[in-house]
């Protein structure tokens, strides 16, 4: 092991070398061969050769190059993650595990993605996948005690030495990096015999090019991939630690899982460093390369992207105040229905009509960032206000209580004509924009960029305000009112914040739901939208901020496009679809996909309950929360009020011991 | 003065329907402390189910049937109604609540928004997506009583609700069944010890309950003639509040409160439209019809904040 | 351990005349039923003073009365001549006064840092911006507390530190009971309810908390109000005991006297425990 060679390593190493080496590539082969991954750069640069031929597809320059950016990223940080695992895995871990995350977490999304040529839905889909392999995962521990969880070793792996993590890192890396290279210049080369490849050009261009990126990119990845690995060990936290304590603050305390040597290094920080990386890059990059992934539709799919994204505002907004503070809130439509009005009202005539102060186009649409604040506060000043009768109220009646407000806010837009318009709603609301600069409407990028930043800064304050002060005193009264109260937790103000907070969010959403339609009327809410935010929240998993984003992605997909894309496809005669949906009309004369949205989602509340409350990618606490209540049958006998301290009621229903 | 009898009346006639829903809502709350939000859906698939009994004997409005055959008619109607809402009662209640039974708060309260879900979509799935009606079988007779026009089918109503009230007063006083119940409501683990055979009486009161709200399908599809696969969530939020009105867990509350509201419901059309002319800005934009649900939804907040044991609540006290 | 971080400032030459903790007369009727029934009290800083009786005889309703999760019927609870009627119980321990629960009440799905922290709420004073954008006196506040958090858990020893970052529900009886402790020594109280702090221990257990308990009061200054049954315990290291039998208080005295004392000893019968006077006393 100590010599200097990178290629005289012992047998074991070689062995993860395998292991590591087929895993990852399995899913990048699909990802560039089964799916457009070779294409992005492909197409770009055919389409740039080719403007006037319509079957490559649009491509400028700037997009070009962002295609090519993220292509270099995606396969330069894949070889990272290749010397990664290499360098730090411990050995220890069967392989079993490992490709069930892999095949699990990467190859099924990449085909469905593939599949159904949409990246929200095929994520959903996968995500139904996900439920669906833990539903039989569970049933088979529960009832054939089958597939126990994977027990950690007790003690935890040898160290490994730096220079050794480095040498692992960089033969891992290259050796991904070289394979790589060659298998794609052997594909190249029998898609160009096939005659698939379209140009010779392109192919003495690309292939050279990519191939020495490969090779030599590989060998400083793998110093990356060896830095961040060296980046988690033992050693490094201890000096980080010293280096802390020397300026006051507190010593990090890292878990078993996140360090290296790791015996899971597929969910160790440092693969969740390149994860991360990865993501972001996609992400920013995204509309440049929507074109190229999929083949037609971009305009469409963006545009979809910015109806989701609001919903993954709406979900991590409830997620405070279901999540964080336990507070069954079912009226949560009723502020997104407020910031939509808010800014509604302000962007569009109706303000002319109200207030009699005339704005130019140029002016209202400026005032959409203001307003953004501004409709967020509106929602979280009545997130105070509706929360005030409720806070006496124990779970059940919080939430009957909430549901009404749901329901009685659209009355209440609907009967105030003169403020809202009542049924004929608004129209003509104004897009965003900067005094002067108009927003270009023609293309639905903006608002995605807008909905991205949106959404960023929701996940920063979701955190933030997780890990403060008040957060812990909103788990603190979800666990146990009376010790949160006697530990000097005001109930009344932490609950209020919670409601106001979980607004606030809302405001958000519903101001740019308001600029993207241009049409804001009561019907856009509904009772029905309150459960859809719970269901997102709870399939993705109460207070998981991860949870309940891939939930929202998740019942977005489902409710609005897939089971939407039925009937549509429905309709088209000879397709199966068709020829399903006739037969079907026979037995039940009412059947559409639309009507069985509800249904759909009512099976998968109960199945979820049942099975596995703590949603998709849950919470640390939620799992131990949930299991350990089945377990231990903690009856939690109150009356309708929870905690009201010196209230007769609350005294004769309740003995405090 | 007999104006307003005529509203009182009316008032109780919807209050008797109110009444034995919220009955259903109460008597589960009462026992498993579960507020069954799928309630008022199972009303709705009483009346889909007795719709379509109807349907099946031909009987229309057209040719109604008359004297014993109506008679007969009316009582197969209610018993189909009633059996089939238990059964769904007892279904769900095995399916969808009795896993969750020790599971925190909000796991059955979900549960239970799952049901409704379904319920509703299968309402729309069997009878689609607009209102339909109600064989107006009941014969459109109209007593003179004090100078007032009241009409038998609200007498019809508020008989057949005491009737049915009565009974189950009966029922869980004197029967054996009736003081297991009770015993599981005020402590189901000292019951579970007693002998007491606790799955099977939570499974009777799902039956009991849902059954009552099959009798006020009935009553109910009589009266107004239609009905829409989503009923069951306004009348439900209706009658749930009728239950907190009464004090929740109380079944002579739930039947007080069912009243209350019925009343309140029927003179709230007297508030007059703000935006009328002749009203001189006094009363509500649209009249009070349009926002009934809006004050009966104010009533349940009053109540839940002023005084949440309600009209007749029981205060038992538990250890925490 | 220093005892200025932790130690309440209660200066001892004034408090000769006031009592720390005062009660008048209190009585608590549940619709016709009289939990308590003109109870009075007074505790002077530094002491320790049990109440024991037998069970129901209203010793935990009167640790609610005191910290607010009931309102007295008549009669009134003084904390330092000021009366706390009518503050909510998250008012009261910011007035100095904490407690723990018969049945110990911790946050289970915290770890045993952050319940200790959650103690620390009304000494912090982030707010819900200062949560969004961590300005240095929030972040220097967070650290600050997460140290004297340390400790505290450090005072009964070091286990509970290095076990700071599990979560609760994997801890024993004993260390659960610590924690709650520390949890409630965090908010800096004048004075400390412990409601049978060794209910469910075995004699080590019992004898190590009465060590601590003593020691409480020694080191951080902290007066002390406790409910117990074991006799010994409460013979052991009470400067005062006050007993309850159906409500009423029927005696207050010193250990020795009230151990001999008819009343108390009709009304509850001491068994004798495991755990030994001597052994206690001399601890």
């Amino acid at each position: 092991m100590s010599a200097s060679s990178p290629w005289s390593l012992d047998r074991s190493t070689r062995a993860l070398l395998w292991k590591w080496g087929l895993v990852l590539l399995v899913p990048v082969l699909v990802y560039t061969f089964l799916w457009q991954g070779d294409s992005v750069v492909n197409a770009a640069f055919l389409g740039l050769a080719n403007p006037n031929n319509s079957t490559y597809a649009v491509a400028t320059p700037g997009n070009m190059v962002q295609a090519l950016i993220f292509s270099a990223l995606f396969y330069l940080l894949v070889t990272a993650l290749s010397g990664y695992l290499l360098a730090v895995d411990s050995g220890r871990h069967s392989f079993a595990p490992v490709w069930v995350d892999v095949v699990l977490y990467a190859v099924v999304p990449i085909l469905l993605i593939a599949l159904t040529n949409d990246l929200v839905i095929g994520i959903a889909l996968s995500a139904v996948a996900w439920g669906a392999y833990f539903l039989v995962r569970a049933i088979a521990r529960r009832r054939f005690n089958r597939f126990p969880p994977a027990v950690a070793p007790a003690d935890p792996p040898a160290p490994i030495a730096n220079a050794e993590l480095r040498r692992r890192a960089i033969f891992g890396s290259v050796s991904f990096g070289v394979v790589l290279a060659l298998i794609w210049i052997v594909v190249d080369i029998v898609f160009y015999v096939s005659g698939v490849f379209p140009s010779l050009l392109l192919l003495t261009i690309l292939l050279p090019v990519r191939t020495v990126l490969l090779v030599v990119g590989s060998y400083f990845m793998g110093h990356f991939a060896a830095r961040v690995a060296q980046n988690f060990t033992v050693e490094a936290y201890a000096r980080r630690n010293k280096r802390r304590e020397a300026k006051g603050l507190k010593a990090l305390r890292p878990q078993r899982a996140q360090l290296t040597p790791n015996d899971n290094p597929l969910r160790s920080s440092g693969a969740r460093v390149i994860f991360m990386a990865a993501l972001l890059a996609f992400v920013l990059l995204y509309p440049a390369l929507d074109s190229f992934l999929f083949s037609y539709g971009t305009g469409g799919r963006l545009a979809g992207y910015g109806d989701a994204g609001y919903y993954v505002i709406l979900a991590l907004g409830l997620n405070i105040v279901v999540g964080f503070a336990g507070l069954l809130d079912l009226g949560y439509v009723a502020f997104f229905a407020i910031g939509a009005y808010a800014w509604a009202i302000v962007g569009s005539s109706q303000f002319g009509q109200l207030f009699n102060i005339f704005l130019s186009n140029s002016v209202a649409s400026g005032l959409f960032w203001p307003m953004l604040l501004g409709a967020a506060l509106l929602a979280a000043f009545f997130g105070v206000v509706l929360g005030l009768p409720t806070l006496r109220l124990r779970g059940d009646y919080l939430a009957i209580v909430t549901l009404g407000f749901g329901e009685i806010v659209p009355i209440v837009a609907l009967n105030l004509r003169q403020i809202t318009n009542g049924a004929n709603g608004l129209v003509g609301v104004h897009s965003p924009g900067f005094f002067g600069l108009a927003w270009n409407v023609t293309t639905p990028v903006p608002y995605y960029y807008l909905i991205l930043a949106l959404i960023g800064f929701t996940i920063f304050a979701a955190i933030r305000l997780r890990d403060s002060r008040l957060g812990r005193a909103w788990v603190a009264i979800r666990e146990d009112e009376i010790a949160a109260a006697s530990s000097g937790i005001n109930l009344r103000n932490t609950k209020l914040l919670a409601f106001g907070a979980g607004a606030f969010f809302s405001g958000f959403a519903g101001a740019y739901h308001g600029a993207k339609l241009g049409v804001i009327s009561p019907d856009v809410f509904s009772y029905g939208d309150s459960i859809i935010f719970l269901a997102m929240v709870v399939i993705g998993g109460l207070g998981s901020i991860p949870g309940v984003i891939v939930g929202a992605l998740a019942v977005y997909s489902l409710y609005v496009l897939i089971l939407g894309q039925l009937d549509t496809m429905a309709a088209v005669p000879h397709t199966f679809m068709y020829n399903f949906h006739t037969t079907i009309i026979h037995i039940i004369p009412g059947f559409t996909f639309g009507n069985i949205r509800n249904l759909t989602f009512g099976v998968l509340l109960i199945l979820i309950m049942i099975f596995r409350p703590e949603g998709l990618i849950p919470s640390a606490r939620r799992k131990r929360e949930l299991h350990e209540n089945l377990d231990e049958q903690e009856p939690d006998v109150l009356g309708s009020l929870d905690v009201t301290f010196a209230d007769p009621a609350f005294e004769a229903e309740v003995r405090v011991e | 003065m007999s104006y307003y009898l005529q509203f009182v009346i009316v008032g109780l006639a919807s209050g008797s329907i109110y009444a034995l829903i919220a009955l259903g809502y109460t008597m589960v709350y009462g026992i498993i402390e579960l507020i069954n939000f799928a309630h008022g859906d199972i009303f709705m698939i009483g009346m889909m189910v007795a719709i379509t009994f109807l349907d099946l004997l031909h009987v229309t409005d057209k040719n109604p049937p008359t004297g014993f055959a109506l008679v007969g008619i009316l009582a197969a109607a209610f018993l189909v109604a009633m059996l089939a809402c238990a059964i769904v009662g007892v279904v769900t209640e095995r399916i969808a609540y009795r896993p969750l039974r020790n599971a925190n708060r909000l796991a059955p309260l979900i549960s239970a928004i799952g049901v409704s879900l379904i319920l509703e979509d299968l309402g729309k799935l069997w009878k689609g997506l607009n209102y339909i009606s109600f064989p107006q079988i009941f014969p459109n007779v109209f007593y003179s009583i004090g100078g007032v026009q009241i009409a038998a089918v609200d007498l019809f109503a508020i008989v057949v609700a005491v009737v049915l009230m009565i009974g189950l007063q009966w029922f869980i006083t004197y029967t054996r069944m009736g003081r297991a119940m009770r015993a599981v409501a005020q402590d189901r683990e000292a019951a579970a010890l007693m002998g007491v055979n606790v799955n099977q009486v939570i499974s009777i009161t799902f039956f009991v309950g849902a059954g009552l709200a099959g009798a006020a399908s009935i009553i109910y599809g009589l009266k107004f003639g239609s009905t829409i696969y989503y009923i069951g969530f306004q009348l439900g939020l209706i009658a749930f509040t009728a239950a907190v009105l009464g004090g929740i867990g109380n079944l002579v509350g739930a039947m007080l409160g069912g009243l209350i509201i019925g009343l309140v419901q029927s003179f709230s059309v007297l508030i007059p439209d703000s935006l009328a002319p002749h009203s001189h800005g006094f009363g509500l934009p649209l009249g009070g019809a349009a926002w009934m649900l809006a004050i009966i939804f104010a009533i349940l907040i009053l109540i839940l904040v002023f005084r949440p044991s309600g009209l007749l609540g029981q205060n038992v006290p538990d250890k925490v | 351990m220093s005892t200025s971080e932790i130690k309440s400032p209660v200066s001892e030459a004034a408090s000769v005349e006031t009592p720390l903790l005062e009660l008048r007369d209190v009585t608590k009727r549940f619709g016709g039923l009289a939990a308590v029934q003109d109870v009075s009290l007074r505790i002077m800083p530094g002491e320790i003073i049990s109440i024991i009786g037998p069970n129901g005889a209203g010793k935990t309703t009167v640790f609610n009365l005191i910290t607010g999760i009931y309102r007295v019927t008549t009669g009134e609870i003084l904390l330092g001549g000021q009366t706390l009627a009518g503050l909510s119980p998250d008012r009261i321990v910011r007035r100095g006064i904490t407690r723990t629960f018969q049945n110990i009440r911790l946050f289970n799905n915290m770890t045993v840092l952050e319940n200790v922290l959650v103690g620390y709420h009304t000494r912090l004073r982030a707010t819900v911006l200062g949560a969004l954008f961590r300005p240095p006196h929030v972040r220097r506040e967070e650290e600050e507390a997460r140290e004297k958090a340390l400790k505290l858990l450090g005072f009964f020893g070091p286990e509970l530190v290095a076990r700071q970052d599990e979560y609760v529900l994997n801890l024993s009886y004993a260390e659960k009971r610590r924690v709650e402790i520390a949890r409630a020594l965090a908010a800096q109280p004048k004075l400390l309810l412990l409601d049978e702090p060794t209910a469910g221990m075995n004699e080590a257990e019992t004898l190590d908390a009465v060590k601590y308990v003593r020691r409480l009061r020694d080191e951080l200054g902290v007066t002390i109000l406790l409910i117990e049954h074991k006799l010994a315990v409460t013979m052991g290291i009470s400067d005062r005991i006050a007993v309850l039998d159906y409500g009423k208080k029927i005696a207050e005295d010193l250990p020795e006297v009230i151990r001999r004392d008819e009343r108390v000893i009709a009304a509850y019968l001491g068994r004798p425990t495991s755990v030994d006077e001597e052994q206690v006393s001399a601890e």
